[in-house]
């Protein structure tokens, strides 16, 4: 997919879960498509995060990472460390988009019933703050991974979550990572997270639809 | 004490007393974090739909539920599922005792009337809903009047009908667009509905509308539903 500059001159805050938390995972790729964009960026992720962790304050127990603009990603592995609260992270930043990663540590992988109920609280607790500021924001959900790991993610529990996330998570716009990529396509290291490869084939698309979306939804400085 | 610290503090020590449940998030054994709460999670409130002051009594610690418009409904607390929830409405001198056991992603509503031989009256309201949808709103009717055969949520001028023919202690919930419009409960003509205020409807909330006797009519009690965070 070619790339254009309709992000120029965008600040664009990201957040999300574990898998902005390596070098190599989104907190590199994403980050980077958007940057080549001609945006200014600012990412923060944390590991294990729910979307109410970054409404109401917590602690994370297997790390945090941020990077802020072009510089490299300030990752902190400590095993208890406060949340990032999102109202927090857009007065630093100023974004005119806001871009959310997540769906993995709210499916529910494992359980027999899916706690829809649940996620929505968490979801619409995030959203609200976000709409609040009248910020425009888009939901990036999980991609496919794999089956039979100890993370117990199948395909159509992560089916489930990306339909379920496509009607809960307005006024954000959502994008579908399972249309990204085939069942098995993207390999993991551990069921969950992709390899390095697979988050650049992630992030490439992710800023791909960001970019197709943004005249759309975001506010022009 | 105010209102609004009063229902805060009830509402956290119903949370602490009758759940004891959720925490910050910490890793499960086995695996790097948890995906959602790891045995589920079920949602409990109390709604005062009397004249006065109704106290909610856990094992382990008391909510008081008043009669203004603004506090007379509890949250959705969040309850584990599966475990047997004991306590007691009072109502006056009268006592009702409560005894609960929810199931995953259930919604449970007791309600506290004063009607009854003893003078007051639990009616217990179940939902599992699956109508979540940040587009629309959710409008639940709720009918705790014995004597209203067919609780109908009628909207506008011509009293079109939302919700139909609810049964006493029973519940019907419907998606619709967040407008602004009148809104009534009718028990058979839909000309005489009582008013059921809610205002401007917001997008991707939920709503709960009230029928309890008053007299020989009935009255309407409408709320937004409110439902607190749950960490697993």
């Amino acid at each position: 997919m070619t790339m254009s500059a309709l992000l120029a001159g965008l600040t664009i805050l990201v957040i999300g879960d574990s898998h902005m938390v390596t070098n190599g995972y989104l907190i590199t790729t994403l980050h980077d498509k958007l940057i080549e964009q001609g945006a200014t960026v600012d990412t923060y992720g944390m590991c294990g995060a729910n979307a109410g962790d970054w409404v109401y304050p917590a602690t994370v127990s297997c790390g945090k990472a941020e990077r802020v603009g072009k510089e490299s990603p300030d990752i902190d592995r400590k095993p208890s460390t406060p949340t990032y609260q999102v109202d927090a992270l857009i007065a630093k930043s100023h974004p005119n988009l806001i871009v959310i990663e997540m769906g993995d540590t709210m499916a529910g992988y494992g359980q027999h019933d899916f706690p829809q109920a649940w996620i929505y609280q968490q979801v619409h607790a995030l959203t609200g703050r976000i709409a609040a500021q009248n910020i425009p924001c888009v939901w990036v959900g999980p991609p496919w991974g794999s089956e039979g790991s100890s993370y117990h993610k199948t395909f159509d529990r992560v089916k489930e979550m990306s339909e379920f996330l496509a009607t809960a998570v307005a006024p954000c716009r959502f994008i579908d990572s399972t249309q990204f990529s085939k069942q098995g396509e993207w390999p993991t290291i551990d069921g969950q997270h992709l390899t390095n490869a697979g988050y650049k084939a992630w992030g490439a698309d992710i800023a791909a639809s960001i970019d197709q979306l943004a005249p759309q939804v975001a506010k022009r400085p | 004490m105010t209102l609004p610290s009063r229902r805060i503090v009830g509402g956290l020590a119903l949370l602490a007393g009758i759940a004891l449940y959720g925490n910050t998030a910490v890793a499960a054994e086995g695996k790097l974090y948890p995906s959602g709460p790891p045995n589920g999670v079920a949602y409990l409130r109390f709604v005062n739909l009397a004249p006065q002051e109704v106290t909610i009594t856990s094992p382990a610690a008391k909510l008081a539920l008043p009669t203004d418009e603004a506090h007379r409904a509890g949250e959705f607390d969040p309850v584990p599922p599966g475990v047997a929830l004991t306590g007691s409405a009072q109502l006056g001198e009268a006592t009702k005792p409560i005894n609960l056991t929810l199931a995953a992603n259930e919604f449970a509503t007791v309600a506290v009337s004063a009607d009854g031989a003893d003078g007051v009256t639990l009616t217990v309201f179940r939902e599992t809903p699956s109508d979540f949808n940040a587009l629309k709103s959710s409008i639940g009717l709720f009918n705790a009047d014995k004597g209203c055969e067919k609780a109908q949520l009628v909207a506008g001028d011509n009293h079109q009908t939302v919700i139909p023919d609810i049964a006493p202690g029973a519940t019907g919930r419907r998606l619709v667009n967040p407008v602004n419009v009148a809104l009534g409960v009718a028990c058979g003509d839909p000309a005489q509905a009582v008013p059921a205020k809610l205002g401007q409807l917001s997008a991707g909330d939920r709503y709960s509308v009230f029928v309890v006797a008053k007299g020989s009519g009935h009255d309407v009690v409408a709320v937004r539903d409110e439902q607190a965070p749950f960490r697993p």
